[in-house]
C-alpha cells in the first residue's frame, strides 16, 4: 500500500499540479495572442455601461438565468454541482492550514463535526449531480451528441467523489483533517511522507484511489472542456459586448 | 475525397480562426440546453439541427487537424476528416439555421452557434458546396452595383410610379420619392420592392424629412451566403452612395439582418469607420410619432394586434421597445406574445432560408412555435417589421390557417394617418 | 419579338416580392431545355432590375423585359 501511495499521492500529485498548472498556462497563452473577432458578436438586452456589462457578465457565468429558465432540472442538478464543488474545493483548503476563526467559535470537535456535516452535504450532492449527467447521457439527443470526452471526464469525476464520500462517510470518525495535512503539508514542503494513522489502516487506499483519480483528472482538465472554468468568463462578456 | 482536399477544407477553419471561436470550440460542454431554444430542433425533432450538433461538426474537424489534443486522441473527441459524409450533414445543419441566436441566448456559457456557422459556410464555399440561390442572389446584387447605369433608368421610373401613389395617399402634389439628392438628411435604403418604399415615403414626406432614396436594395444576400467580401461588396453599394451624397443617416428598411448588416458587421467587414449613423426605419418614425412630426389616430386599424420580434433586429439589433411604442401608438388592443423580446420565437424564415426551396419542409415545420404563439394570443393582426419574416409567417397563416393579416409597422402607420387618399390597404 | 418566341414554362409571379420574382425564375430555369425560354409575370416593379441582373450574373439571357399595363413581362432564355 506504501507504494501504492506514494505513486498516487506523491509523486502523481506533483505530475498532475504540473501538468494542470502548465496546460492551463498554455490553454490561456493560445486564448490571449489569438486576435479578437472584428465582428461584434453582442446580443441583447445588454447594459449601457461597462460596469453593468461586467455585473451581467457575472451574474450570466455564476447563476446562468437564461438557463435556469429553458431547463429548469438540468439548471438545479448543475447548479448544486458546481456550488457543492466550490464548497468541497474550498473545504480541501484545510490540508493546506486550519481555517482561521471558525475553530475558535465551534471548538476542535466542533470544526471537525461542521466539516463532516459541510463535506458530506458537497459529497452527496456532488455525487448526485454526476449520477444524473451520466443517466441524462445515456438516451436520446443528449446521448447522440456525446463524445467519449464526455463519458471519460464523468467516470473521473465519479471516482474522484466516490472515493472522497469513501473516506468521508468510512473513515471520517476515525480520522480528521490534521492527519491529511500532515501529509498535504509534506508534499508542499517537498519533504513527502505519510503519517503513521494513513499507514496503518485501509484508509490509505482509499486516499490512494481518490488521489489516482484526481490526479488524472487534473492532468486532462486543461485538454477538455472543463476549461469552461475558466472560458466561460470570456465568452459571456462576448454576449454583451 | 482527396486527403488533399480535406486538408485545404480544414485549413478554412484555421484561417477564419478568433478568439472567440476558439473558446467556443473548447468550452462547449455538449449539455445540449439549446436543444429547446432551436425552433429548427423543436419543430423537427432531427438531431442534426440541434445546435450544439451544428456546432460539433467543425469542432471535430478542428480538432483533428489544430487542436494538439485532438490530434494526440481524436477517438476521445470524434474527431474526423472534412469529407463527404460531414459536408452533407454541415450543409444541412449551416444554410437551414436561420442565424436567429436563440441557442445564444440560452446557452450557459453564451456560444454563439451562428457564429461557428459562419465558418461552416466559408468551408461549404471552399468545397464548392455553397448554397447556389444564395450566391446567384449575391451576385445579382453585386452586378447592380457594378452596373448602375445599366438599371438607373428602370429603377428611377419605378420611384416615380410610386411616388405617383405617394401623391394619391397624402393628397400634397409637392410629395414625390427624391432620388439622388444631394445633401439630403436622410439616405432611405429600401428593399426592391415597392411595398417598403411606399409607405416609407408616405412617412417621409409627411414628416418634413430632408430624405433621399438608394438606388440600391438594404437586403444583403452575401451575408445569407456566408462570403464576407460578397456581403462588404453588396452593402458598399449603398455606403459609397451615402458618402458621395453627403448624408448624415443612413435608414436601413423593415429587414431584419439589413440593420445587423449596416449597423454591426460593415465597419469590421470594410476595416473604416462609417461617417455616418445608421438607424432602423422604426426609429425614425417612432421619433416622428411621438415629437408630434406625423399624426396617426388610434381606432383607424379594427381588432387586436400583436407583434412579432424578427431576431436579428430584437435579440441581435437591440430594437425591442420603438416597434412596439409604434404599435401602441396606432391601437389600443396591443398585446404581447409570448414569449417576447429577447426571448421570442424565431418564426422559421430567417437566414435566407425563404430563397432555399429545398428547406421548405423543415421551413415550414421549424413554424410551430410561432404559430402555438400566434393562436395563444387572439390577435387578427401582426405587425412585423422584417420581409423574411412576413414571408414565412404569411405562409404559415395559409396553412395554418390561423385567418391573420400580416402586415408591416409602416403600413399600420400609413393606415392610421389622417390622409385624404388613404385606404386601410395601403400596404397590400 | 416575344410574338414569335416559342414559351417552354409560364411562370406566374404576380403579387410576389422582390427578390423573389427572381428567386422564382431561378429555380425553374433548369425545368426547360437549353435555349428553351422562360416567360414570367411579375407585379413588383424591382424584377425590373433584379431579374435582368441575375441573368447577366448567371449568364443566360433576358429576351426581352417591358410593362404590359400594371404587369412587368419577362423572357429569359437558358443559355447553358
Amino acid at each position: 500500500m506504501e507504494t501504492y501511495l506514494w505513486i498516487t499521492s506523491v509523486w502523481g500529485v506533483y505530475l498532475a499540479l504540473a501538468v494542470f498548472i502548465i496546460g492551463m498556462g498554455w490553454r490561456i497563452y493560445e486564448w490571449a495572442t489569438t486576435p479578437k473577432s472584428a465582428v461584434r458578436l453582442g446580443m441583447f438586452p445588454k447594459p449601457a455601461t461597462k460596469t453593468g456589462r461586467f455585473f451581467k457578465m457575472l451574474k450570466d457565468t455564476f447563476i446562468a438565468p437564461h438557463s435556469a429558465k429553458i431547463e429548469p432540472a438540468m439548471w438545479v442538478f448543475a447548479f448544486a454541482f458546481h456550488v457543492a464543488a466550490l464548497g468541497a474545493f474550498v473545504g480541501h483548503g484545510r490540508l493546506i492550514a486550519e481555517f482561521p476563526i471558525l475553530p475558535e467559535l465551534l471548538g476542535h470537535d466542533g470544526m471537525n463535526a461542521f466539516a463532516a456535516m459541510s463535506g458530506s452535504i458537497a459529497g452527496v450532492l456532488m455525487l448526485v449531480g454526476v449520477l444524473f449527467w451520466i443517466g441524462r447521457r445515456t438516451f436520446g439527443p443528449y446521448k447522440s451528441l456525446s463524445v467519449p470526452e464526455d463519458y471519460l471526464l464523468l467516470f473521473l469525476l465519479f471516482g474522484v467523489i466516490v472515493m472522497g464520500d469513501h473516506m468521508r462517510f468510512v473513515y471520517g470518525d476515525i480520522i480528521h483533517a490534521d492527519t491529511y495535512r500532515a501529509w498535504f503539508q509534506s508534499l508542499l514542503t517537498f519533504k513527502p511522507m505519510f503519517p503513521e494513522k494513513l499507514l496503518s489502516g485501509n484508509v490509505g487506499w482509499s486516499l490512494g484511489t481518490h488521489m489516482l483519480f484526481t490526479d488524472l483528472f487534473l492532468i486532462y482538465f486543461p485538454f477538455s472542456k472543463l476549461v469552461h472554468t475558466i472560458g466561460s468568463f470570456s465568452s459571456n462578456r462576448v454576449r454583451s459586448e | 475525397m482527396e486527403t488533399v482536399e480535406m486538408q485545404t477544407l480544414a485549413g478554412v477553419i484555421d484561417k477564419k480562426m478568433n478568439r472567440q471561436l476558439k473558446q467556443y470550440i473548447d468550452i462547449c460542454a455538449r449539455c445540449a440546453i439549446c436543444k429547446d431554444a432551436c425552433h429548427q430542433y423543436v419543430g423537427t425533432g432531427d438531431f442534426k439541427y440541434l445546435p450544439a450538433r451544428r456546432a460539433e461538426l467543425i469542432r471535430q474537424v478542428y480538432k483533428k487537424y489544430f487542436d494538439k489534443t485532438g490530434r494526440f486522441v481524436p477517438a476521445l473527441y470524434e474527431a474526423r476528416d472534412p469529407d463527404d459524409n460531414l459536408l452533407d450533414e454541415l450543409y444541412d445543419s449551416t444554410y437551414a439555421c436561420t442565424g436567429c441566436r436563440r441557442c445564444m441566448y440560452y446557452c450557459p456559457f453564451s456560444i454563439d452557434t451562428a457564429w461557428i456557422l459562419s465558418v461552416a459556410k466559408a468551408v461549404l464555399i471552399a468545397a464548392g458546396r455553397g448554397n447556389e440561390m444564395l450566391g446567384q442572389l449575391a451576385d445579382a446584387a453585386i452586378f447592380k452595383g457594378d452596373n448602375v447605369a445599366m438599371f438607373e433608368g428602370v429603377i428611377t421610373s419605378g420611384f416615380e410610379e410610386i411616388a405617383e401613389e405617394v401623391r394619391a395617399i397624402t393628397g400634397n402634389p409637392d410629395h414625390g420619392v427624391p432620388v439622388n439628392k444631394q445633401g439630403a438628411d436622410v439616405l432611405y435604403v429600401a428593399l426592391a420592392g415597392a411595398h417598403s418604399i411606399r409607405p416609407a415615403a408616405v412617412i417621409f414626406e409627411e414628416a418634413g424629412e430632408s430624405w433621399t432614396i438608394s438606388m440600391f436594395e438594404a437586403a444583403n444576400y452575401g451575408y445569407f451566403y456566408g462570403d464576407p467580401e460578397k456581403a462588404r461588396l453588396i452593402t458598399k453599394r449603398y455606403i459609397d452612395e451615402a458618402v458621395r451624397l453627403g448624408v448624415k443617416e443612413i435608414v436601413v428598411p423593415e429587414c431584419g439582418h439589413a440593420y445587423r448588416v449596416a449597423e454591426f458587421f460593415y465597419e469590421a467587414w470594410s476595416k473604416e469607420p462609417m461617417p455616418f449613423k445608421v438607424s432602423h426605419i422604426l426609429e425614425k418614425v417612432d421619433d416622428y410619432i411621438k415629437t408630434g412630426r406625423i399624426k396617426v389616430d388610434k381606432g383607424l386599424i379594427e381588432g387586436t394586434v400583436t407583434y412579432h420580434d424578427p431576431c436579428q433586429l430584437g435579440r441581435n439589433g437591440g430594437k425591442f421597445e420603438q416597434p412596439r411604442d409604434i404599435v401602441k401608438a396606432v391601437t389600443s388592443n396591443f398585446v404581447d406574445l409570448t414569449p417576447n423580446r429577447a426571448e421570442q420565437w424565431c418564426c422559421g424564415g430567417g437566414g435566407g432560408i425563404v430563397a432555399m426551396e429545398e428547406f421548405k419542409d423543415v421551413r415550414l415545420k421549424s413554424g410551430s412555435k410561432k404559430v402555438e404563439q400566434l393562436k395563444a394570443s387572439g390577435a387578427n393582426i401582426l405587425a412585423c417589421p422584417c420581409e423574411n419574416c412576413r414571408l414565412q409567417i404569411e405562409e404559415l397563416n395559409e396553412i395554418h390557417e390561423l385567418g391573420m393579416e400580416i402586415w408591416q409597422v409602416i403600413d399600420l402607420v400609413v393606415a392610421s394617418m389622417p390622409l385624404p387618399g388613404n385606404k386601410k390597404s395601403a400596404g397590400a | 419579338m416575344s410574338d414569335e418566341t416559342k414559351i417552354d414554362l409560364e411562370l406566374d409571379l404576380k403579387g410576389l416580392l422582390c427578390p423573389l420574382p427572381m428567386v422564382r425564375v431561378s429555380q425553374n430555369i433548369t425545368n426547360v431545355p437549353v435555349d428553351g425560354v422562360i416567360r414570367a409575370v411579375a407585379t413588383d416593379p424591382g424584377a425590373m432590375a433584379d431579374i435582368p441582373a441575375w441573368a447577366a450574373s448567371t449568364g443566360h439571357e433576358v429576351l426581352s423585359a417591358g410593362k404590359e399595363g400594371d404587369l412587368f413581362v419577362f423572357l429569359v432564355k437558358r443559355t447553358k
